[in-house]
């Protein structure tokens, strides 16, 4: 639904970082790596977190 | 162990530093590492009262998000148990953002400011007041200040020889910070993590160092990495105080 706040393996927060990455890797064309390189979001863990989401609001948002 | 502690920074910053501690026993390193863990209290959101969440997500699945974002901590005024009243109201179209979290005490503010709590549409809103405890990370990991808090051994570099004239180029791969023979210490992904890169055509002899431990410390933002390390030996203190009084005849 929306990203999760921290990494579920160590407790560092990456929803502080979510919009920029959404913006520049998702919606841009930059490497998602590099990126996530810039942001300071370093361990795999947390990197997967950002690179795995997906944001579902716009699609549940009409079953309200 | 001897009465005296060496402390060397590698890296220190404002909520992550790297450093090297000499005349530890590995319990003492341990008990350093759980301190910042669980007996440093942070303050988090405990208690929500909804006025309005016409939101997409459920009360309690904010309630979650609310208490996972970091809020600072001027730990000498407050105490174990204290409480912040915080509030916040946003209507959509918009996304409610930490940011947007008014607080009741200047020195109480979300650490980070761009964690989306969660996207409202038109005609949607949330509207609440909560309340922040500090607590420590024994009651939940929520009010752990310490992320990411690890140790490990110092490592000697030594150089022995030459690698064998045709003998194959294998990756030595070493993570952390080692020492090398003149004693200076260098975090080892200034290399690459991988020693041919620092001695290349050197046969080389990692050794541990006695005694020697390489922290690496990092916090969600609620005091900085300092402030964090000198509460858990501080908490330390006054429980082995605790412990003489306890057993004194």
């Amino acid at each position: 639904m929306m990203i999760p706040v921290r990494c579920f393996t160590c407790g560092n927060v990456v929803a502080e970082h979510w919009e920029e990455f959404k913006a520049r890797a998702r919606e841009g064309d930059e490497d998602p790596a590099e990126v996530l390189d810039e942001l300071g979001v370093e361990r795999a863990c947390c990197r997967r977190m950002m690179v795995s989401h997906k944001d579902l609001v716009d699609v549940v948002a009409p079953y309200q | 162990m001897s009465d005296e502690f060496e402390v060397e920074f590698i890296e220190r910053e404002e909520r992550s530093a790297r450093f090297v501690v000499r005349g530890l026993t590995p319990a003492i390193a341990n008990g350093i590492r759980r301190a910042m863990i669980t007996d440093v209290p942070t303050l988090s959101i405990d208690t929500v009262r909804f006025v309005e969440n016409s939101s997409v997500m459920f009360d309690e699945m904010i309630g979650l998000r609310l208490g996972l974002v970091p809020l600072t901590t001027p730990l000498d005024d407050f105490e174990v148990g204290d409480d912040v009243t915080l509030a916040l109201d946003v209507e959509g179209p918009a996304t409610a953002y930490s940011g947007d979290i008014e607080t009741s005490d200047e020195l109480v503010q979300p650490a980070d400011e761009n964690i989306p709590i969660i996207e409202l549409k038109e005609g949607q809103r949330l509207e609440f007041e909560a309340d922040a405890v500090l607590e420590t990370g024994k009651s939940h990991a929520k009010h752990q200040g310490g992320v990411a808090v690890g140790y490990r051994h110092l490592q000697k570099v030594e150089v022995v020889g030459d690698a064998g004239e045709f003998d194959e180029e294998e990756p030595n791969i070493l993570r952390g910070v080692v020492e090398t023979e003149e004693g200076e210490l260098v975090a080892t992904d200034e290399f690459g993590n991988d020693l041919t890169n620092r001695y290349p055509g050197k046969e080389v002899e990692v050794t541990d160092v006695p005694g020697a431990f390489v922290f690496h410390v990092e916090t969600d933002g609620s005091f900085t990495a300092d402030e964090l390390l000198l509460r858990a030996i501080d908490s330390i203190d006054a429980r082995a105080a605790e412990l003489e009084d306890a057993v004194a005849v």
